[in-house]
């Protein structure tokens, strides 16, 4: 097993400097400037012209991509053109633990609920319990969630004023002392997880109970209720273990989409996470800080997968690595 | 098993217990910790300030910023009677004052212009200090002017320092141009005799203190630390700034320039997304919200009777632009030949007809738009021509016109003129909910009378890129106009040098009218050329104008003193005061 992560992590390198390869002349052969502000009436037409020597952006697209890959591979990804030339990693630094608590509290929320609705319904299978479960999770699943979001805002902190719209923290929260603090945070971080859990645990509930349901008509399943074992021991020791197994890998593949979802989020919850660093890095054309987002997330999702297939083997012996 | 699925139900309800404790709680101390809120004004604001350095800083909220951490060598102030701008140091003024503005803000004692109007030399008071301690000295100007004029450092300010000895020869002399014979006395001096409001305008830049910033190299300048730690003379100084988060200042105790701020906490808290920002607005979150849009206005003050919307303006108009030149055969041989669609003034005066611009504002902009019939803002009193008579909503008459300019009907419906059809796409970027209402009743309009009008919109830089490179027929947009009327960027005849002129309207007595005011030593001198300007402006309709817009600011009821003006919704933020919070109602 140790062998396979080691060859899996050594296949990542190319893999992740492949996209960064793409990356780096996708963002530069799309149109858009990161000089473009600039451009304006009232500025000199030189400040432009300036300010794309500075970032380099006047050599040729090879010269470039030589230029930049000798400074990565010194693990140097450059300066952020629209953030006050703030290191890119300096940048990341800060947004990354709040986009990994977010994504962390999403993750844990998402299969807390979606195992336990899928083996609800599958449990009670074409009762009112399961087709209500059901109605309810595809109405949440096929919700967009940036609209979700802006409903939750609008509904929880506009009209019922419980949850607070934006933002980590209460104006002047250092002074709360740190259980207030952590409370604090803890209150702003409600609506945003619930948004982004709801949709994912809806998907995994579905998962969960076509799994259970194709579990629980196994020969040693009929064997175990046979056997005289109580109904609960029957469900979770021996049925819920092998349902759960494809819902493992969900784990790995279900990184991505969480990131992506944080995107949304942390615009509309003004969260200086990953998301919103990224978003903002696109619109400005902030090509080092894109690269630079681009090569975080794909170490991200690329370990997600990794760390999927190795639970896999664990959860279930009879898959060798 | 049976505690692990017994167990999850007690964890939930006491996760739920404490979020609801917590809510509890904090509802409580938001009203009763009245004491921290009372003394923070807090600002929402789309995105962080870039540079906290008058020489860098470029967005609109760095130099908001800037302004109250930064003293400035004048302080200049809109007359709205007239729509000229007046300067003022310590103890003279350009203009009679209009009130707002503190001339004790002015580092400044006095100033005087050269009769030859080729120089103008500064006294300063010798009682203005940095916040370290250190005088502000003439030094620190001439220091600071070397960084705005210096090209690795990059100054989104360099045409400031457009007519000092040298730059007419690309690069300022600096050492004649700006002299400090001694700490207090600062000489600028001109290549060519300069109008006194343009040299007042051009030699107020802010300064930096030399002192700390004299051993920071110009490649080091934009990632310097100093950025971060601004050191100024001004009523507020940085408190605390989380980048993205919020940015904090705190009231200057030490300032005499004029004053410390009466507020003793401004927070510049970053919402990016609109609908929060009025939710925020809407729940007292917040105290300002910047540029609401018409549609909310009724739901937000519903919600919120103590909400007040104020409105700035002249200063921002949409138009619809036509390409006046054959873009392809301007880029293939770079040859000037008439538009096929829009390369008559005829035509383009029968397409501004044949919108109902009135429509637009009634159905969006309301008491908050006007019509607009040239780039010269009404508010800009001194300059505007009130004898323009708008174009008036009439498709009969557009419809003769473009009858008479040889467009008429084909069997589709649609209007030809030698085998072309009447048909384009009208091009907006993304975003704006104005222009996405006005576009569409563009389109019902122009179909009226039988032109074929499709809509597209483009991400912001690719449309922006294209507006640049002139690729694109018909389009959307708008400018923001400033209070220095100088149109030749944007209708100037020679396309190369007048990158602005998307439109490739060419005329040369334009040209000659802009020359001409410009080089009124008197300001006001220049009103006859600015009235004709706007007669031929109005008559060529190089693009249709649509409407100036009022930008509309949405204040807290518990602000007082506040006085919004066209130069800015912050003109006079040290004055403000916050009136305590048990006195407002919930």
């Amino acid at each position: 097993m140790l062998i396979y992560i080691l060859k899996r992590l050594l296949l990542s390198v190319p893999l992740i400097f492949g996209v960064l390869t793409l990356t780096f002349f996708i963002i530069r052969l799309a149109p858009g400037d990161p000089a473009a502000f600039f451009i304006q009436p009232g500025i000199s037409p030189n400040v432009a012209e300036q300010i794309r020597e500075q970032y380099g952006l006047n050599d040729p697209l090879p010269v470039q991509y030589v230029k930049w890959l000798g400074n990565v591979l010194q693990g140097d990804f450059g300066r952020s053109f629209s953030r006050a030339q703030q290191p890119v990693f300096e940048v990341i630094a800060a947004a990354l633990p709040i986009t990994v608590t977010i994504a962390a509290l999403t993750l844990a929320a998402n299969f807390t609920f979606g195992i336990i609705i899928g083996i609800i319904s599958a449990v009670r299978q074409n009762t009112f319990t399961d087709r209500f479960l059901t109605v309810t999770a595809l109405f949440f699943y096929s919700m967009p969630e940036f609209w979700f979001a802006l409903m939750m805002i609008i509904v929880f902190a506009l009209k019922l004023q419980w949850f607070p719209a934006s933002g980590l923290n209460e104006i002047g929260a250092e002074s709360f002392g740190l259980p207030g603090f952590f409370i604090d945070r803890v209150w702003h971080l409600v609506l945003p997880v619930t948004v982004l859990s709801i949709n994912g645990a809806a998907g995994i509930a579905r998962y969960v109970r076509g799994s259970m349901l194709e579990v629980v008509r196994q020969d040693y399943i009929r064997t175990a209720r046979a056997k005289g074992l109580p109904e609960k021991v029957v469900i979770f020791r021996h049925a819920l273990r092998n349902a759960l197994l494809p819902v493992i890998t969900l784990m790995g593949s279900s990184l991505p989409f969480i990131f992506s979802g944080a995107l949304f989020i942390e615009v509309i919850f003004a969260f200086p996470g990953m998301g919103r660093v990224t978003v903002e890095a696109i619109f400005a054309r902030d090509y080092p800080l894109i690269i630079a987002n681009t090569f975080i997330s794909g170490t991200l999702i690329v370990l997600g997968n990794l760390v999927a297939d190795v639970l896999y083997a664990v959860a279930d012996p009879r898959i060798r690595l | 098993m049976k505690t692990d699925r017994n167990g999850i139900i007690p964890v939930c309800i006491f996760l739920i217990a404490m979020l609801l404790m917590s809510a509890c709680g904090r509802g409580t101390s938001g009203s009763a910790g009245g004491g921290a809120k009372d003394s923070t004004l807090v600002i929402a604001m789309l995105g962080d300030a870039d540079y906290l350095n008058p020489v860098i800083g470029s967005s609109v909220t760095s130099s908001n910023i800037s302004g109250l951490i930064y003293p400035g060598l004048l302080q200049s102030e809109f007359d709205t009677t007239s729509g000229l701008l007046n300067f003022m140091s310590l103890e003279k003024k350009f203009r009679p004052s209009t009130g707002g503005r503190k001339p004790e803000a002015a580092l400044a004692k006095t100033w005087k212009m050269a009769a030859d109007h080729k120089s103008i030399t500064y006294i300063l008071r010798s009682d203005a200090f940095w916040d370290d301690g250190k005088p502000v000295v003439s030094g620190d100007f001439k220091f600071t002017y070397r960084l705005y004029g210096n090209p690795l450092i990059a100054s989104p300010r360099q045409q400031y320092l457009a007519e000092l000895v040298g730059a007419d020869k690309h690069s300022v002399d600096f050492d004649r141009a700006i002299e400090t014979p001694d700490d207090t006395t600062l000489v600028f001096r001109f290549y060519k005799p300069v109008p006194e409001h343009l040299a007042l305008f051009h030699t107020s830049l802010t300064p930096l203190p030399a002192h700390l910033w004299k051993n920071v190299k110009p490649e080091d300048f934009r990632s310097s630390p100093l950025n971060q730690k601004p050191v100024g003379a001004g009523p507020y100084r940085l408190h605390e700034w989380t980048q993205q988060q919020s940015l904090v200042l705190a009231s200057n105790r030490k300032s005499n320039l004029p004053k410390p701020g009466n507020i003793a906490f401004i927070n510049w808290r970053i919402v990016p997304d609109y609908t929060v920002r009025l939710a925020q607005l809407q729940t007292n979150a917040v105290d300002i919200v910047e540029n609401i849009k018409p549609e909310d206005f009724s739901s937000l003050q519903k919600a919120n009777p103590g909400i007040e919307i104020k409105s700035v303006g002249l200063r921002v108009y949409d138009y619809v632009g036509w390409s006046n030149i054959d873009q392809a055969a301007y880029h293939k041989s770079g040859k000037i030949l008439p538009h096929p669609l829009f390369g008559s003034a005829g035509v383009r005066r029968a397409l501004t007809m044949a919108i109902d611009r009135e429509a637009i504002i009634d159905g969006y902009l309301k008491q908050y738009g006007t019509i607009c019939n040239t780039d010269i803002s009404p508010s800009l009193k001194w300059a505007y021509n009130r004898s323009i008579v708008p174009h008036a909503f009439d498709q009969a008459a557009a419809a003769a016109i473009l009858r008479k300019e040889g467009w008429l009907p084909g069997p589709d419906g649609i209007l030809q003129k030698e085998g072309r059809k009447f048909s384009f796409v009208l091009y907006t970027n993304a975003g704006n909910a104005r222009r996405n209402y006005a576009s569409v009743i563009i389109q019902q309009n122009l179909k009226a009378i039988g032109i074929d009008c499709r809509l597209d919109v483009q991400e912001s830089n690719v449309f922006f890129e294209n507006l640049q490179n002139r690729r694109l027929d018909a389009w959307m947009a708008g400018w923001s106009i400033g209070l220095e009327i100088d149109p030749l960027d944007v209708w100037g005849s020679d396309l190369k040098k007048s990158t602005f002129n998307f439109t490739g309207y060419r005329n040369p007595r334009i040209d000659e009218l802009c020359e001409l005011a410009k080089e009124q030593l008197v300001q006001t001198d220049a009103k006859p050329y600015w009235l004709e300007y706007q007669e031929i402006i109005h008559r060529d309709q190089p693009v249709t104008f649509l409407y100036w817009i009022r930008e509309t600011q949405g204040f807290s009821g518990r602000i007082e003193g506040e006085e919004i003006n066209i130069s800015g919704t912050f003109y006079n933020i040290d004055d403000w005061t916050l009136r305590p919070s048990s006195t407002i109602a919930p």
